[in-house]
Formats: structure tokens, C-alpha cells, sequence
């Protein structure tokens, strides 16, 4: 595996006097899908806050590209190259498309680049330049989903986190969105996906990780863990055999 | 011709057109009374531009704001009555220690939400309104503060209520430019993604605490601003005037004028300040609906305040939009 761009070690996290993670190590090198997956509570959606500078941390380290992200604030690591959708969209609802996409850029200052991106993330997802002058809130549950995601590459973050990205929406969609997602890969992003469906995960990731209750039980690639027998018992639905 | 009135057009035309109207005012009356009620209104549509920003735009409640009109004043007041320092510097000086105040204020209320901010910056306005009676040697107690000289740079003495008049609508027009130059820019930007999901903005990399405290303290500092032309307009200063009851009521002024936007706060803010002289200004009331105004003046407010959230959510300028067909760009959120 090349060097990881972002590298999760031993990290520890929680609410108040309620730990969530306990212990928590990953990588995620440019050009990979790395998944997390896991049920309800696993520490997931925690995991991506704590990463994000979201969380206080109680122990462990974040590395970016090398260089030390423990404990910085959200909005300090967006400037470092760490972009994150977050769970629920969390767009601004009565703001336009177009400026919700020059939010993303927020952190950024030449103007040439910003339109070249605008440009791109337009090109990528046709439909955000349709509707650029429409409220975000007026927009279809998948719309919010690719302009968050449009949202979040408009700052050329080096590694990408989604958080829960199909939930709530069309198979169709789904396709669409992840279709993006596979081309962003190929591009060279580093992408950390949390996913409710597992099977959708382990069907574009590179590799995998598996949680429960705040600990990483199970790693691989994601063939070996479509393949493995417990992942395919609890995660995948699988049941005597059937699929 | 009248396809050319767009929407945008008017909404580009509106505001030069009330200023030429602003203006000419002096040439085609010598009413004394008159510009001293449109001062009030200049003054007052000074501090709801700077509350339209924190609150309407950045979405962070203060209910302080009366206080820091009354530090503006007084600072402007005391330095001028009873120091003999030059007009301009004790203006500046009134402007730049209400923003010291707000940026004060902002760095606890960080924390602070919703109910919780507005509480801190309610307990901020009792405490000043205590310190602007009991600072007795600086603010003159509840008997006030008198003979705060007028306006004057060098040996040009603006000591005319026409001139006055001039005065407060010249920096109101500027602080409105200011503000509406804000709203379209970045800064603008980031505070309605801010009112929209913090979280958001956050992970959009705007730096929401910093916003928060350089918002406050412009906002403060233009109350404070209002505050100083407010002293020596007027030439007396008391403590009730910068009372929580004058907070409440620029709160309403831009709920009813509506959160995320200019022009409606602004509007609202003419409309509630000419309330109570509405005998001045249109000729031919009853005395008993005047009385009637003048004694209900605060529960009218109210009531409209009501009202508006119940009907009209988005106040005067959602009522105006949807006259001129345009669509919101106001801030809030997805939930």
C-alpha cells in the first residue's frame, strides 16, 4: 500500500464521561475507498466527528499528509485538505446552489481556481449547474446529497469523508453519486465512506474496516470481507446461504 | 414602460430614489419638528443596520443592543460636555469602545445559543443601564447627562436641526452602504451559512467563533456610532433611554422587517420610530387616536410583532418579494 494521506492511530473519543472509540486505527492513501462499516452504535458517525476536529479527543493521533491534525479545530482542516459531508447534508437551505458552492470554497482565494473547480464539480454533476440559482432546500434529497458533495470538493480537499451518503435515497441515485465517487478515486482522492449498507460500501471500496462498540474488530480488502462469513451473516444479510 | 419596472430594477432604484428624497427633505421644508423626528429615524436605521447584520443576517440574538447605543452616547457625551475634546474624536472614541464592548460581550456568548445568548446579552443590558445611573461623576446619575455640544469639525458647527438631520441620514447612508457591501461579499456569505447550520459552515471552513466575535463588534460598535451622533443631536443623555425596553423593540424592528434582509429592517425600523409622532406627520388624526398611539405605542409593536411571526414568518421583505415575484435570499436552514 502507498504511504496513507491519512493515517488514525489509537484514537479515543467520546461524549462527556461516555467513551464511543476506543482505540481506533485506520489508513486511507490517495486513490483508495476505504469503508467503515458497522451497525447502529458502532461509533461510526463518532469516529468521523472525532477525525474531523468535531470532537474533543481523549488519546491517539490524526495524521494528514504526514503532518499532525490532532485536535484541531473543523475549520482549520479544511484549509489542510480534509473535507467532510456530513451526515444529514447540513446544506444552507435558503442560500442558492451557486452560493452554497462558493461556501466550500470559503477557505480559498484565487478566483481562477475557484471558477475552474466550480467547473469541474458543474461538469461532475450537471444537475447543480441547472439549478444554480435555486434555494438548496428546494432541491430533491439526491440533488442535496451531490451538491453537498460538490460542496466539499469545491475547498480540493486530499482526503474526503462521507458520512452516510445513500442514506435516504433512490437506488438510482445511489449509482449516480457512487459512479462520482469511483471517478474521484481514479483521480487520486483519498475517500473515507461511513456506510449504513454495507453491501453498497464493500461493492466500491478499496478496503474495509469493521466496528463494533467503538473498536476495529475486523480489516481487509473489501473482497475478503464481502467474503468473509461473519460480515456476511451480520452486515451483508446473508442467511443459510442465501443472497 | 412599465415592463422595464423589474423587480431588480426597482430594487436597485428604490434605494437612490428615497435617498434623493432623503435629501431634497431640507430644501422643501424649515419644519424644526419634522427633522427632529426624521433624525430619530436616521439614528435608529443606524443601529438596525448593524442588528439586521448580527441578527437578521449572522442570526445571533442580542437583546444588548440599547446598551451599546447608550455607551456611544455617553462616551460621546462626557468627553465632549465635560472633557472639551473635539467632536469627531469623541465620536470615534463612543464607536470604538461600544465595539470593544461587543467584541467583550461575544467572546463568553460563543458558547451561547439561541436562549442562552439572548439571556447573557439581556443581563448585559441591566448591568450597563445600572452602571449608566450609578457611574454618577461620568453619566450624571438618573438626572442625565446636559449641554452636550453640538456637532462641530474645527470651527464648523453643525447646530441647525436641518443640519443635524443631514448629518445622521449622511453616515446613516454610508452605514448602509457598508452593511449592504457586507451582505453581498464573502463575510455576508459566511454569516448566513453560519444562521443556516453552523455545522456546516464548519466544515465549509469558515471559522464560526471568529465570525461570531468580529459580527458582534461591528454591530456594537455601529450602535455605539448611533449612540454618539445621538448625544450631541439631542445635547441630553439620560439612562432610561438605553433601557432593555429599547433592545426589545430593535429586535422587533427587524423581526418585522424580516431576518435576512436589509431593506424590510429598515422599513421597519421608519415605521415603528414615526409610530408615536404620527400626529406630526399626517395631518387631520383625532386627538384621541393620537393619545391612543402615543399611550398603546409599545403593545402596538408588540401586537404587529405577532402578527408578523404568526402570518408573515419572513416579515415586510418576504411581504415584498412576493409583490415583486423575486425569491428569498435570506438565511435559515435545512433541518
Amino acid at each position: 500500500m502507498p504511504d496513507p494521506v491519512l493515517q488514525v492511530r489509537d484514537l479515543e473519543a467520546g461524549y462527556g464521561h461516555v467513551s464511543v472509540l476506543r482505540g481506533v486505527s485506520l489508513d486511507v492513501a490517495a486513490g483508495e475507498i476505504v469503508t467503515i462499516i458497522g451497525s447502529n452504535g458502532a461509533g461510526k458517525s463518532t469516529l468521523m466527528k472525532a477525525i474531523t476536529g468535531f470532537l474533543h479527543l481523549t488519546g491517539g493521533t490524526v495524521t494528514l499528509d504526514g503532518r499532525a491534525i490532532t485536535g484541531t479545530a473543523p475549520e482549520k482542516l479544511v484549509r489542510r485538505g480534509l473535507a467532510l459531508v456530513p451526515e444529514g447534508r447540513m446544506l444552507f437551505g435558503p442560500m442558492s446552489v451557486a452560493e452554497n458552492l462558493a461556501l466550500g470554497a470559503h477557505t480559498r482565494t484565487s478566483a481562477t481556481e475557484i471558477a475552474q473547480d466550480l467547473e469541474r464539480v458543474q461538469a461532475l454533476f450537471p444537475v447543480l449547474a441547472e439549478r444554480a440559482a435555486q434555494p438548496a432546500a428546494t432541491l430533491s434529497g439526491g440533488e442535496q446529497q451531490m451538491l453537498a458533495i460538490g460542496r466539499a470538493l469545491m475547498s480540493r480537499p486530499h482526503v474526503l469523508l462521507l458520512d452516510e451518503p445513500s442514506l435516504g435515497l433512490a437506488p438510482k441515485v445511489i449509482a449516480d453519486i457512487f459512479g462520482v465517487l469511483d471517478g474521484l478515486r481514479a483521480e487520486g482522492l483519498g475517500i473515507l465512506l461511513v456506510e449504513q449498507d454495507a453491501n453498497l460500501a464493500l461493492k466500491h471500496a478499496d478496503r474495509g474496516y469493521v466496528m463494533r462498540t467503538g473498536h476495529v474488530v475486523l480489516t481487509g480488502t473489501a473482497e475478503e470481507l464481502a467474503n468473509n462469513d461473519d460480515v456476511r451473516l451480520i452486515y451483508l444479510g446473508a442467511w443459510h446461504g442465501n443472497e | 414602460m412599465a415592463r422595464f419596472l423589474t423587480p431588480r430594477i426597482l430594487g436597485r432604484a428604490l434605494p437612490v430614489v428615497a435617498c434623493g428624497v432623503l435629501f431634497l427633505v431640507p430644501m422643501l421644508t424649515d419644519d424644526r419638528y419634522l427633522f427632529k423626528v426624521l433624525t430619530f429615524v436616521g439614528l435608529n436605521v443606524i443601529v438596525i443596520a448593524g442588528l439586521a447584520l448580527l441578527f437578521g443576517f449572522a442570526g445571533q440574538i442580542s437583546l444588548g443592543h440599547a446598551a451599546f447605543v447608550g455607551i456611544g452616547a455617553y462616551t460621546c457625551g462626557y468627553l465632549t460636555a465635560a472633557r472639551g475634546v473635539p467632536w469627531i474624536v469623541a465620536v470615534i472614541a463612543g464607536t470604538v469602545l461600544a465595539g470593544v464592548g461587543g467584541f467583550l460581550l461575544a467572546i463568553p456568548s460563543l458558547r451561547l445559543k439561541g436562549h442562552y445568548l439572548a439571556m447573557a446579552t439581556l443581563g448585559f443590558n441591566e448591568i450597563m443601564s445600572v452602571l449608566f445611573v450609578e457611574l454618577r461623576p461620568v453619566t450624571g446619575g438618573n438626572d442625565g447627562l446636559r449641554g452636550i455640544p453640538f456637532a462641530s469639525i474645527g470651527a464648523w458647527k453643525i447646530d441647525t436641526p436641518a443640519g443635524n438631520y443631514l448629518l445622521v441620514w449622511g453616515v446613516a447612508v454610508v452605514v448602509l452602504l457598508l452593511t449592504a457591501n457586507i451582505i453581498r461579499t464573502r463575510p455576508g456569505r459566511a454569516m448566513r451559512a453560519l444562521h443556516g447550520s453552523e455545522l456546516g459552515a464548519l466544515a465549509s471552513g469558515v471559522d464560526t467563533g471568529r465570525l461570531k466575535t468580529e459580527v458582534f463588534a461591528l454591530s456594537a460598535g455601529i450602535a455605539g456610532l448611533a449612540g454618539a451622533l445621538y448625544a450631541s443631536s439631542v445635547g441630553f443623555i439620560s439612562p432610561s433611554t438605553f433601557s432593555l425596553e429599547f433592545s426589545v423593540l430593535l429586535i422587533a424592528m427587524v423581526v418585522i422587517g424580516g431576518a435576512g434582509s436589509l431593506a424590510g429592517p429598515v422599513a421597519a425600523c421608519a415605521l415603528l420610530t414615526l409610530l408615536p409622532y404620527a400626529d406630526a406627520l399626517i395631518p387631520g388624526l383625532s386627538k384621541e387616536l393620537i393619545a391612543l398611539i402615543q399611550d398603546w405605542e409599545a403593545d402596538i409593536s408588540g401586537f404587529v410583532m405577532i402578527l408578523v411571526l404568526l402570518f408573515a414568518p419572513g416579515g415586510l421583505a418576504a411581504l415584498g418579494r412576493r409583490l415583486g415575484g423575486t425569491s428569498a435570499r435570506g438565511a435559515g436552514g435545512v433541518q
